[in-house]
């Protein structure tokens, strides 16, 4: 351990498709950043202990706990939050489901759930229902009982292949 | 009304979807204000002790730290809050009661400030006996939690029902309920006794507890996740003494709370705060600290029933022991629900039951969706299977013998059923394919009906609804959305009133300076009681609107009716907007409607006013037992709520099956295990919910419109119903699969095993 250990870390990132740098304390977790730094309260923090799922970001692509990832770890990352979704207004594939599915009802989970299912269609644009359990089953909702999330799931996928049509 | 509903029922997404799946619903905890502090408390490591000493002086001194409660510093309050009994202080005064119990709080810039500050606050104890259970807590030479009875009340009852503040030692409230002949019992056939075990869940709302407050010239504003604000508002006024004007409570979107979000939690420690240090001061739980501030009630039911050969209901005394926690929080009205719940929606000639709180040294039970119906709706759903396996009689067939009809008194007193019972169990009958194919060795089918009186009890509710110039229009309202939908049934249903686009209506926030009284989101009331008054406070202004028109138009206000923003008259359309500035001048005006509702009190109703509906959860599973390792898997499962009307279909269908995995949880998994007074499953890395993976293979809710209930356009309210039938029936299917009884919650396979075994020793 260095005796100068800095009281900051400098970090630089791709934040929903911008640029960003900015100063942390070393143990300042990914998800205060977001929230008390850079203001994206999207990210919910529900459990605090990277099980829940409700803070879900992606970072480059991939689901992450931003609860248990220091904020350091996202440097030279590309982060995605639920408020980087949508791109020139219109909602993306994912969030055009779950909202003309209703697959939601706190939402409290929605962001990190929406989050999840986006990594899971882009690894797998055809996931079949047991699949998206699988994936799901990550994450909490102690609201809907997780039905309604799945065909929500597979409404988006149904959408992202046809807009790719 | 007249011609088909075009905003009632419509395939339309709920109104917070946009913000929800874009992250811009805002919810308490994403409330901060410029200069605000952060608090934590000091919990007690101890179930029990007395609190001989404490010293924050060095906690007070540390950097950072703008003010430190303990229990001095309630000199001049009223320190204790509760529902019915004032029993739980805002820190520890004299005792600490449970592990977890509040002793202090810190306010400082960070919240790792206020960790370390508390680490400096010396506090003594001197640890007293223990008692972690209903049994423990029963024994004659149990401890008592409290030794002089705190203040409270009990509130009026009428016809046969009756309550008794601390009726015995480590028991703060005892609900009875009697009707009918006792000599109903002498004339049976049979007399079964069985007794039930509960356990406890905890809500696993994912928003913590969380308040925002300020305390400003004089003036307490705070931000809460609380489901009754003006319970709320009222309860602080009384704790600091502070005119009720002088509170405003703001309540932002909740994230969930499935009952545990009514009266205080965070909301004291925070005022006081930040009142001591002039700042605002947000007060968030942590996941550990929700387990250790509410839970369900665990509990032990004792049924004694009497039935005539054929399966006729005669007679049940019903004893039932819940364990209330530490301290009262909402026990009685718990208490006072299960125990007028237990008969279920079915004939008796005799009803007598009692409920008892028992208090033990574990974390608060209080208000968990379906309310001291699913301690009820687990017993008396599995007797009656019991029963009927006993008598050699279907389990279905003596359901229906017994059955209360569409109208027929719950009691007497009450108010009429306003669900078709049997209609529902032939619709779960039908869905599970009950009494149908080949039977299959290790599998089974269960039905059960849940039931619960909803609308709460005598709750008066009020409601406004202005019309803009241009025709927008503003629902103004107290109920929260907390999940279910309710702003979207709301607007909906204004929409459908005013016969106007869905779009045209917004539901206002809540501030209780200007949002007409509610009693509270909860007791399934939302539709049946606050639904009645902004129907009428909907028509009210839709009357202004029409008044003005006709007079304008010079004709009478009958010939005229509204439609999108116009008035129609003879077929033909005159535009609102101009004709109201034309009146009021360009620069326009609102019409605003007000409406009022409130059953009315009576005497003879046994709750003192009928109940406003009865929410019925029909449910039927198949299961599949594993005899060598006693594991349970649910195969299919059905639940079904009758919503009256759907006002939102897929939020009618979101609120059952949500409720359903719920259920299911607390069926075969879902339980606070505690070692003595120590909660050992606590938070989410150890205390397992329902995931996606556990959805049963096959998993149906179907929402009922039998089109009875007392709300708008024949609605009622559901969403606490679905959880309500599940145990029993998985419980009820498990016997029918392997002819083993399970009597205790949750159905693991440990118990499960140990019930096949038993079976195997004795053929």
């Amino acid at each position: 351990m260095s005796s100068a250990a800095p009281e900051t870390i400098s970090i630089a990132l791709t934040l929903n498709g911008r640029a960003h740098s900015a100063r942390v304390a070393p143990e300042v977790m990914l998800a205060d950043f977001l929230r008390e730094s850079c203001g994206l309260t999207g990210t919910k923090i529900g459990c605090d202990q990277a099980t829940c799922g409700a803070c879900t970001v992606l970072i480059d692509g991939a689901p992450a706990a931003s609860c248990a990832t220091f904020a350091w770890q996202a440097d030279g990352a590309a982060v995605t939050t639920i408020e980087g979704l949508a791109a020139n207004g219109a909602l993306d594939p994912v969030q055009e489901a779950f909202k003309a599915k209703s697959a939601f009802q706190c939402g409290y989970c929605t962001p990190g759930m929406i989050l999840l299912a986006k990594a899971l269609l882009t690894a797998n644009p055809a996931p079949d229902r047991a699949t998206i359990r699988d994936w799901i089953s990550a994450n909490v909702c102690r609201c809907t009982g997780y039905q309604m999330i799945v065909e929500a799931v597979e409404d988006a996928a149904r959408r992202m292949r046809e807009t790719v049509r | 009304m007249s011609g088909p509903l075009r905003a009632v029922g419509a395939a339309l997404p709920r109104v917070d979807a946009d913000l929800k799946v874009t992250g811009a619903a805002r919810y308490t905890v994403d409330v901060a204000l410029p200069r605000m502090l952060h608090a934590k408390v000091l919990r007690s490591p101890h179930a029990h002790a007395r609190v001989t000493h404490i010293d924050a002086r060095a906690a007070a001194a540390t950097p950072g730290v703008a003010a430190v409660i303990t229990r001095d510093k309630l000199n001049g309050l009223n320190a204790t809050y509760g529902y019915f009994i004032k029993d739980q202080p805002i820190v520890a005064l004299d005792k600490v009661r449970y592990i977890g119990d509040m002793v202090a709080a810190v306010a400082a810039e960070t919240e790792e400030q206020a960790v370390r500050a508390l680490e400096r606050i010396e506090v003594r104890y001197e640890p007293l006996p223990t008692v972690a259970t209903i049994e423990a807590a029963l024994a004659a030479d149990a401890p008592a939690l409290f030794e002089t009875p705190p203040p409270g009340i009990v509130p009026a009852y009428g016809t046969g029902a009756s309550g008794f503040k601390d009726p015995a030692k480590n028991v703060c409230y005892r609900f009875c309920y009697t009707t009918g002949d006792p000599a109903a019992f002498a004339r049976a056939d049979h007399v079964f006794a069985d007794e039930f075990r509960f356990s406890r869940m905890q809500h696993y709302h994912l928003e913590p507890f969380v308040t925002v407050a300020r305390v400003e010239g004089g003036e307490i504003e705070l931000w809460s996740s609380c489901q009754n604000p003006f319970p709320l508002r009222k309860e602080l006024a009384r704790v600091f003494n502070h005119p009720e004007q002088a509170i405003r409570v703001h309540v932002p979107f909740i994230g969930a709370g499935y009952g545990a979000k009514n009266n205080c939690k965070t909301e004291p420690i925070a005022v006081l705060l930040a009142k001591m240090s002039g700042r605002p001061v947000r007060f968030c739980m942590t996941q550990e600290e929700n387990f250790l501030t509410q839970s369900q009630h665990a509990a032990i039911l004792k049924l004694e029933t009497a039935v005539s050969r054929d399966g006729r209901f005669i007679a049940r005394k019903s004893e039932i022991l819940l364990d209330a926690g530490a301290y009262s929080d909402a026990s009685p009205l718990v208490a006072e629900k299960a125990g007028y719940r237990i008969n279920g929606p079915y004939r008796w000639e005799y009803i007598d039951s009692r409920c008892d709180c028992v208090m033990t040294n574990t974390t608060p039970a209080g208000p968990f969706r379906g309310f001291g119906g699913t301690q009820a709706g687990w017993a008396s759903e599995s007797q009656i299977d019991m029963i009927a396996r006993r008598l050699g009689l279907d389990p279905v067939a003596i359901r229906k013998k017994n059955l209360l009809k569409l109208g027929e008194a719950y009691v007497p007193g009450e108010s009429g059923m306003d669900s078709d019972l049997a209609e529902g169990l032939d619709l779960v009958c039908r869905e599970i394919g009950y009494g149908r194919g080949e039977r299959t060795k290790g599998r089974g089918i269960g039905i059960a009906i849940g039931f619960k009186d909803s609308g709460g009890v005598n709750k008066p509710a009020e409601a406004q609804v202005k019309a803009t110039t241009t025709g927008g229009v503003i629902v103004n309202c107290g109920t929260v959305e907390i999940g279910q939908g309710i702003q979207t049934a709301f607007t909906r249903i204004v929409a459908e009133l005013f016969a106007c686009p869905p779009a045209r209506v917004a539901y206002a926030a809540i501030n209780t300076d200007v949002t007409p009284f509610d009693q509270g989101t909860n007791a399934s009331s939302a539709i049946v009681v606050m639904g009645q008054a902004l129907e009428r406070a909907a028509r009210d202004c839709i009357a202004r609107v029409l008044a003005f028109a006709a007079a304008e138009l010079k004709c009478a206000a009958e010939d005229l009716r509204l439609e999108n923003w116009s008035v129609i008259k003879d077929n033909q359309a005159h535009a609102l907007a101009p004709m109201i500035m034309r009146h009021f001048g360009g620069t326009g005006f609102e019409f605003v409607g007000r409406g009022f509702f409130k059953p009315e009190t009576d005497h003879h109703a046994p709750l003192e006013a009928k109940c406003v509906s009865w929410e019925i959860g029909w449910g039927a599973a198949e299961v599949e037992v594993d005899e060598e390792t006693g594991r349970v898997a649910v195969k299919k499962l059905v639940v079904s709520g009758d919503a009256g009307r759907a006002i939102h279909k897929d939020a009618c269908r979101g609120q059952d099956e949500g409720a359903a995995m719920m259920g299911l949880g607390q069926a075969l998994f879902e339980t606070m295990r505690y070692d003595g007074a120590e909660l050992v499953n606590i938070a989410a890395a150890k205390y397992r919910v329902p995931l996606a993976n556990d959805l049963p293979e096959s998993f149906r809710a179907v929402t009922q419109e039998q089109g009875h209930g007392p709300g708008p356009f024949g609605a009622k309210g559901m969403g606490e119903a679905g959880m309500l039938p599940v145990a029993a029936a998985i419980a009820n299917a498990i016997e029918d699969a392997v002819g083993v009884r399970v009597t205790s919650l949750p159905l693991s396979p440990e118990k499960v095993l140990a019930a096949l075994d038993a079976k195997r020793e004795k053929p």
